[in-house]
């Protein structure tokens, strides 16, 4: 079967900037794919060449295994949320949802019926004869949905839609989204900066940076199995160190960081001793040991520098001088232990040794972050 | 009022010539009695006929008396109701003097704004065209009179001139003639053209309405002074009844334009000069002066001369380029083949006319 | 330093002169403007505006009331009694009417073609990406905008004359030469030329309002550039479009210019009328009457198109 969506080395120049390079990924049929990336990444860039507002420099898309560089957007079957929601303030809600029915040439007398049903999926029913500016931002955002699906595309393409909504309403629209998507089973593609967004609603998750798809897997390997140290710096909180490899074979090896040798993980294929890497501990995979608890695979003593709190949790930044005086981060979700530990306190922390991501070290060519497109 | 202007203004006999008036007027005397105002205020049309009353009558003026006169080029139409209500407000009019075609200087006597001229002296011996008409005194005094010819480009006539103004509906020159856009100077033409006799104006006008709705087919331009001159320039044009003053203009400057007086006449026009009532008394004084400056033998040479019209001095002989010519009438004769209307029929009809000239062109 | 007791201390660093002459300005301010008065600050700012605009009505009032007085020939003083003699003359003579109709025709003429031209320019102006274009763009429409009307209706005499460039041109290609002047057709192009950038300056603000994005979003939703430009374009541009319509409307309705000039004497407009009837006719009476059923008339239309387009237009909306 044909994958619904299929990007072939497509690459976007501005003058003399890439804001895509090279960015190959496949999409089936169904599947809810998430582009997360910084702003600037080249993720708006590339969405905006699938909806057919802009034309890769170099490259092909293809849709349905055609290659549609020549097709106008409007006879591109794709319905796309915009950042701005984009609804037209001088038509009602069922005014817009009936709106690419109307351009799509639908059966009129099929209309009504349609712009109902799917008024009724966002859960909006009987809201159809009000303005824009008379709804709620979250009844706006339904809106914008109603009307991108309306007309039964075949790919819905989401650009950061959620963005502007307080983080209540977003992580509920969040849910939302992949509801309606589930329902429908129709193939999404969503762009957004928010990690959180991206795991959450996603089958699969594209990592961009500097125009460059860095990692293309689920939410969860994306998480667990970062591919490089963007990858694993961009998604949760993650202190980044130098070392260098002491032991190598498959799996978990050995790297020596300032004055200790720690177990980590070594990517697949394993790296040579000696080898400078780059090192990754996400602060919510490092405890704070408690007397007498169970010890993780590793434990290092350090002293506490500073401690934010954050209602649900705590956040400490702790200095660890064998690890050559590092300041780790460590988020503290034990409510029995919040408070206990004051600036200047000496702790042990503790993580497993899976935990403790190692990259080579970056090439300059994967390290020009500064080199990217417009804005995303 | 007029009894104070008596007063302030016993009557002189100066300004029998040139050489006596700078002798009269720079006496010290006058000049104790009658305080100099820093500059006279002169209303004119601009273009060929300002240059010739600043020739003819301003800068003799000037030297004689050491006054600068200025010249405000407001439209004539426009100075009128500012005149008006500075007159009805008691405050001092705009301007000191204003040069006028009898018509509308005859409405202003009506309205009562002008000053009485009766004691000037120059006005004595001057030809009979001077005296206003149908009014008491001298509220305005005339100071020559013209003619509304047929101009025309001779390139466009290789016959000859025009013999009727049936020229100006012949389909030939569709487009390419012209009247003044309120129709003077042709009202009166139009019913003889269109068949009638000076004996029906004012009375049977209809001759010339058909005239006019004939002529209108033709699509004439309508303007004013200065666009006939522009229009003859550019080559817009290639007959037009205007003022011969503008077509001779014309001519001075290059333009090939010649004029006649075709079989059915011409309308023969004056021209005059008022003062505004309410101007302090020297300033009345001045204006007087300069009115009667301009009555004098050598105003009236030098500035009709330049005009090329018949001034109201008698006896004064034709510029060499006019001399039998028809515009330039100075026999009952000459007048005779022209068409005189009185101003009081004019100032009478001249509204009820002006609605019927646009009723039929801007319909 | 003398010792000021309510004053803070002065600091002991020297202060930006500018910080120092703001401060002695909002000193004086205060003390010209205390507090006490802050509720009065709008009805000041609006004070100058009140007061023109109650200029204009009184103006007004006297032409109205001067219209109800009709001309006494022998005098020519307005007659003291009360007539509605003007009114009747003007519906009286056909070539009022006549002419009042040509001026409105010309004014919804020139208002359709002016915003048919300046709906293009105004939206590339707005939406093109090239600074340079954009630059260009807008000095091209203010330039003629430094240029009175009267100049410029004589600079079209000097290009569309019968020995015109134009017709130089023609009859270099050996073609008849054409009557491009003195028509009406010469006045509506000499208007439209006149009025482009007032309407493409009120439209650029309603367009710059649109975010780009809605016109993306109707293409993906199956409208093509044109159905775009007709559905979503233009219906929201409504508060740009109707300010325009509304200016350029008024303002050729009552223009005085481009008929005189262009018209050759046969295209007069209301305006010319009413000089005549003032200036040249010296009938105050009648010509305040016409000018009474042109404010009449001009209101009258302006209130129906904002009554038509809603109350959104101008941007006047509340809440939103």
């Amino acid at each position: 079967m044909t994958p619904m969506v299929e990007l072939d080395n497509v690459t976007r120049r501005f003058g003399d900037t890439a804001a895509v390079r090279e960015a190959s990924a496949r999409l089936e049929r169904g599947e809810f794919l998430t582009i997360l990336g910084p702003s600037g990444c080249g993720k708006t860039t590339l969405l905006r060449m699938i909806a057919g507002f802009d034309r890769p420099s170099a490259g092909r898309i293809l849709i349905n295994g055609q290659a549609i560089d020549a097709v106008p957007p409007f006879r591109r079957s794709i319905g796309m949320v915009f950042q701005r929601l984009a609804l037209f303030p001088h038509m009602t809600a069922a005014e817009n949802v009936a709106y690419p029915l109307k351009m799509r040439r639908f059966d009129p007398a099929e209309i009504p019926e349609r712009v109902e049903r799917y008024l009724e999926l966002v859960r909006l029913k009987g809201f159809g004869s009000r303005r824009p500016h008379e709804m709620s931002g979250g009844q706006q955002q339904r809106v914008a949905i109603a009307r991108a699906l309306s007309f039964s595309p075949d790919l819905l393409l989401l650009d950061e839609p959620l963005s502007a909504l307080d983080r209540k309403l977003r992580e509920e629209m969040q849910l939302e989204f992949r509801r309606i998507q589930q329902e429908l089973g129709v193939t999404t593609i969503n762009v957004t900066h928010d990690q959180r967004e991206a795991l959450v609603m996603s089958d699969r998750v594209v990592v961009m940076d500097a125009g460059r798809i860095q990692q293309a897997d689920t939410p969860a390997a994306v998480y667990r199995q970062p591919s490089n140290r963007f990858v694993a710096s961009f998604i949760g909180m993650t202190t980044v160190f130098p070392g260098m490899v002491a032991e190598a074979p498959e799996g978990i090896g050995e790297i020596i960081v300032g004055d200790v040798r720690l177990p980590a993980r070594l990517p697949a294929g394993g790296l040579a001793p000696g080898t400078a890497v780059d090192c990754g501990l996400r602060a919510e995979q490092v405890r704070v040991v408690a007397p007498g608890a169970p010890r993780p695979e590793t434990t290092i003593g350090g002293l506490v520098e500073r401690r934010i709190f954050e209602g649900d949790r705590l956040v400490y930044e702790v200095r660890v001088p064998p690890l050559g005086n590092l300041t780790l981060m460590v988020f503290d979700h034990d409510p029995a232990t919040h408070a206990e530990h004051e600036v200047g306190a000496r702790v042990l922390l503790g993580w497993n040794a899976r935990d403790l991501f190692v990259f080579p070290k970056e090439t300059t060519e994967n390290a020009t972050r500064q080199e990217t497109g417009p804005a995303s | 009022m007029t009894d104070l202007t008596r007063l302030a203004l016993p009557r002189r006999r100066f300004l029998q010539g040139s050489a006596a008036a700078a002798a009269v007027l720079a006496a010290p005397g006058i000049l104790r009695a009658q305080e100099k105002p820093a500059e006279l205020i002169v209303r004119a049309w601009g273009g060929a006929w300002g240059d010739a009353l600043k020739e003819g009558v301003g800068d003799p003026f000037t030297a004689a008396t050491g006054i600068p006169v200025r010249y405000d080029f407001t439209e004539d139409n426009e100075i009128k109701p500012k005149i008006w209500a500075a007159v009805d407000q008691g405050r001092i009019p705009p301007i000191h003097v204003n040069w006028d075609t009898t018509t509308n200087a005859t409405i202003s006597a009506l309205r009562g704004v002008t000053v009485d001229l009766s004691d000037l002296s120059n006005l004595e011996g001057l030809l009979p065209l001077a005296k206003p008409v149908g009014l008491d005194g001298y509220p305005i005094v005339n100071t020559y009179a013209y003619v509304y010819v047929c101009a025309y480009r001779p390139e466009a006539f290789p016959d000859g001139a025009p013999t009727s103004w049936n020229v100006l509906i012949d389909p030939k020159f569709r487009g390419r003639i012209a009247l003044y856009d309120d129709g003077i100077g042709f009202n009166p033409i139009s019913v003889i053209a269109g068949g009638g006799t000076v004996a029906d104006i004012p009375g049977n006008m209809q001759p010339g309405w058909d005239f006019y709705e004939k002529l209108r087919i033709n699509e004439p331009l309508l303007g004013e002074d200065a666009d006939f001159t522009n229009w003859f320039q550019n080559g817009e044009i290639d007959v037009a009844c205007t003022i011969s003053v503008n077509a001779r203009a014309a001519k001075q400057n290059g333009i090939d334009v010649a004029w006649t007086v075709p079989q059915e006449g011409c309308k023969v026009d004056t021209d005059g000069l008022w003062i505004p009532k309410g101007l302090p008394t020297n300033e009345e004084y001045w204006a007087k002066e300069f009115v009667n400056f301009a009555l004098s033998r050598e105003a009236q040479e030098k500035w009709c001369s330049a005009l090329g019209l018949p001034p109201v001095f008698p006896g004064i002989e034709p510029p060499a380029d006019l001399a039998g010519d028809p515009s330039y009438p100075t026999t009952e004769a000459d007048f005779a083949k022209l068409v005189s209307i009185p101003s009081p029929v004019l100032v009478e009809n001249q509204p009820i006319w002006f609605e019927k000239f646009n009723e039929i062109f801007q319909g | 330093m003398t010792a000021d007791a309510p004053r803070p201390p002065a600091p002991a660093h020297r202060l930006p002169l500018r910080w120092r002459v703001m401060d002695r300005i909002e000193a004086v301010a205060a003390a010209l403007w205390p507090a006490a008065f802050r509720r009065a600050t709008p009805w000041a700012f609006l004070a100058p505006a009140l007061l023109l605009v109650g200029i204009l009505l009184i103006g007004l009032g006297y032409v109205i009331s001067d219209s109800l007085h009709e001309l006494n020939p022998a005098t020519y003083r307005l007659r003291e009694e009360y007539s509605l003699g003007n009114y009747a003359a003007f519906l009286d003579r056909p070539v009022y009417l006549l002419v009042l109709w040509r001026s409105l025709l010309a004014a919804v003429l020139v208002t359709a073609i002016t915003l048919v031209f300046a709906f293009p320019y105004a939206y590339v102006m707005v939406r093109t990406r090239s600074g340079a274009l954009r630059k260009l763009l807008l000095v091209s429409l203010f330039l003629p905008f430094f240029i009175g009307q009267v100049v410029r209706a004589y600079g079209w005499l000097i290009i569309l004359g019968k020995q015109g460039l134009i017709n130089q041109a023609l009859e270099g290609l050996g073609l008849p030469a054409a009557t491009l002047i003195y028509t009406y057709p010469a006045v509506i192009f000499g208007l439209v030329q006149y009025m482009l950038p007032f309407a493409v300056l009120m439209l650029a603000p309603a367009l710059t309002a649109i975010h780009e994005e809605v016109e993306l979003a109707s293409e993906s939703l199956g409208a093509d550039w044109l159905r775009t430009f007709r559905h979503i374009v233009i219906p929201m541009a409504k508060p740009g479009l109707v300010g325009a319509s509304v200016v350029v409307f008024t303002l050729t309705l009552t223009d005085f210019a481009m008929p005189e000039i262009l018209g050759g004497g046969t295209n007069d407009f209301i305006a010319s009328t009413i000089y005549d009837m003032f200036f040249q006719l010296s009938n105050p009476g009648l010509a305040s009457a016409l000018a009474a059923v042109l404010v009449a008339v001009g209101s009258l239309i302006v209130a129906l198109v904002f009554r038509v387009a809603g109350t959104g237009t101008l941007g006047l909306r509340s809440g939103s």
